[in-house]
């Protein structure tokens, strides 16, 4: 069996790697895809050691993630759609009618 | 509650919320092109109503109080109903309901209206869920019960860009932290290996090489919680969304998603991460909030004090208010017989403000639906065309920086003094000192409506519709947070005694 710190590991660089896309990126589809990786990062996280303590907890509420993340995106699309129409652009930059 | 109730009819509050929601969503399928502004309100206020009263029944008939059997758990102890559950479930229903009354006027040229009454609904549900979430699992879950549809309810007005900007801002912030939250509960889980609180808390203790792990799990918890409460570091959200977002939304958020954050909090943080338990593990999330709640409630007072927009100085207030509010976990010490009082303070400060702070962004409706506009001048002179509602918006305004004879006085009073007698006489005397700040802003609407002229004789001629239902629950909130006053001896009692029964 892999040792569970490998698995904390992968798990804490797919969270960086999805952080990073979030700082890095401006276009809000690339906002969307970072956060599921963030939330599968979480996920990877709950399967590995649902099985290291022998607890099925973890893995049911990792297909409870799946389907709140999906939701998410739900919203989440339709919120950038909006976006689209009413600025022309998906660029999370782009709208300022309020200041910061 | 009488042994003959099914246990799960304990869950009645917030299934009450949820099955009007999905009655209305199932009306408005239905017959999606029948515009019913007016029975849905009523059909959604005669729901959070029922919630309330239920709510209150409960209170009075001491289900999940410790005398009559203790607090009910279901679901294999992942949901418990107890007087705090019940104390904070009472705060979302009297939200909701006048929230939705509110919005009756404020959509009355809408489109399409349905879906605002089953998104609030289904929002208030998350949050009378997330105050009987008893494991990290159904915390999750029902967070984002409530995010959702508060994301879809700021985006609400799709044509208008500011209210589209909003909604976006509002959902990177939110989905962030979601996502930083849920890896928080992942790092818990796998440090302590269960995510039903009672069982977390008996492991924190004996971590030995994992307590790295299992804290840096518990400060990405802190930090979903500072995004739900719209404290520092993730506060920036609360000034765009309230400012862009229909003012009832943002009465909704600012009030009732900020308790739903705080609810969640004050059960983690004694009931998963107990505080003796955390400091024999070295993890001193203690010091952390007390941080937060210094910089959020100094940042909040003097970024409001230089707004020039009414709605954005409210934001910011709010986000001052959860600096107070934190004091409630940030004055606690390991094993002091005065946690309960601080701690019931901030639920007590919880209640005056949900509903001084709904009616002061009611009013900020009222004065969009006129079409007045929105900082401080255009106010200038209103008292004399609208008397009582500028009283009640007064009475808002005085509560909210706690002076004296109003209800946010006593329950400041009450927070600050319990953080003195636990020994952090430094946030009290912060919080006492950002008070001031406060009233300096505050008192700012009250002159422009009652001693301003109006900049032009014509500026107020808009007010020439009367939209009976805002003022009504504008009326309601002010007469809500006068009576608070006499009744502030119970709404205390019961705080302490719901904060009594987590340590």
């Amino acid at each position: 069996m892999v040792p569970p710190e490998w698995y904390l590991l992968l798990a804490s660089g797919v969270f960086c790697i999805g952080l990073f896309g979030i700082l890095t990126r401006s276009d809000a589809l690339y906002f969307l895809m970072s956060v599921e990786l963030m939330m599968n990062a979480a996920n990877v996280n709950f399967v590995a050691f649902s099985l290291y303590y022998g607890d099925l907890t973890g893995q049911v509420f990792a297909l409870f993630v799946i389907a709140l993340a999906a939701a998410e995106v739900a919203i989440g699309i339709g919120i950038i759609l909006v976006l689209y129409r009413n600025f022309g652009d998906i660029d999370v930059t782009v709208p300022t009618e309020m200041r910061w | 509650m009488s042994s003959v109730a099914p246990a799960w009819s304990a869950l009645s509050p917030a299934l009450l919320l949820g099955l009007t929601g999905l009655a209305l969503l199932l009306v408005d399928t239905i017959r999606p092109n029948e515009r019913s502004n007016t029975s849905m309100a009523v059909v959604s206020a005669l729901g959070a109503l029922a919630s309330l009263s239920v709510t209150v029944w409960f209170v009075i008939a001491g289900t999940g109080h410790a005398d009559t059997g203790g607090a009910i758990t279901l679901l294999e102890g992942a949901v418990k109903v107890d007087t705090m559950s019940l104390f904070f479930t009472a705060i979302f229903a009297s939200v909701t309901a006048l929230v939705v009354v509110a919005a009756h006027d404020y959509f009355h040229d809408h489109q399409r209206p349905a879906a605002f009454y089953s998104l609030t609904l289904f929002a208030a549900t998350g949050m009378a869920l997330l105050a009987v979430a008893n494991s990290l699992a159904i915390v999750f879950v029902a967070l984002e019960m409530v995010s959702l549809p508060s994301y879809a309810l700021v985006a609400f007005l799709k044509k208008n860009r500011g209210s589209v900007e909003a909604g976006l801002k509002y959902f990177l912030i939110g989905a962030l932290s979601s996502a930083v939250f849920l890896f928080g509960i992942s790092l818990v889980y796998a440090a302590t290996g269960s995510l039903i609180f009672g069982e977390v808390a008996g492991q924190i203790e004996s971590l030995d090489t994992l307590s790295g792990v299992a804290g840096i799990g518990i400060v990405m918890i802190v930090g979903g919680v500072a995004f739900k409460t719209a404290s520092v570091p993730f506060h920036f959200w609360a000034p765009e969304a309230y400012e862009g977002a229909p003012a009832p939304v943002s009465a909704f958020l600012s009030s009732a998603s900020k308790a739903a954050g705080f609810v969640v909090a004050f059960r983690v943080f004694t009931e998963a991460f107990p505080l003796g338990a955390s400091l024999a593990a070295d993890i001193n999330w203690v010091l952390a909030f007390g941080v937060l709640a210094a910089v959020t409630m100094t940042l909040g007072n003097f970024a409001a004090a230089v707004q020039e927009e009414v709605k954005r100085m409210l934001a910011y207030s709010s986000i001052g208010h959860a600096g107070y509010a934190l004091i409630g976990l940030a004055a606690l010490s390991a094993g002091s017989a005065g946690n309960e009082a601080v701690m019931g303070a901030a639920m007590a400060h919880l209640l005056v403000y949900g509903f001084m702070n709904t009616g002061a962004f009611l009013f900020v409706a009222m004065a969009e639906r006129w079409g007045i506009g929105r900082t401080f001048e255009d106010y200038a002179g209103l008292a004399r065309r609208a008397p009582v509602a500028c009283t009640a918006m007064a009475v808002f305004m005085f509560s909210l920086a706690g002076l004296p004879p109003f209800a946010g006085f006593f329950s400041k009073y009450f927070l600050f003094m319990g953080a003195i007698e636990n020994g952090f006489l430094w946030l009290a005397g912060l919080g006492a000192v950002n008070s001031v700040v406060s009233l300096y802003y505050y008192s700012r609407v009250v002159r422009a409506m009652f001693l301003d002229d109006p900049a032009t004789p014509s500026a107020l001629d808009a007010i020439d519709v009367r939209p009976t239902a805002l003022y009504a629950a504008v009326v309601f909130a002010a007469v809500a947070t006068v009576l608070l006053l006499p009744g502030f001896g119970p709404v205390i009692e019961a705080a302490e005694a719901a904060a009594a029964a987590l340590f």
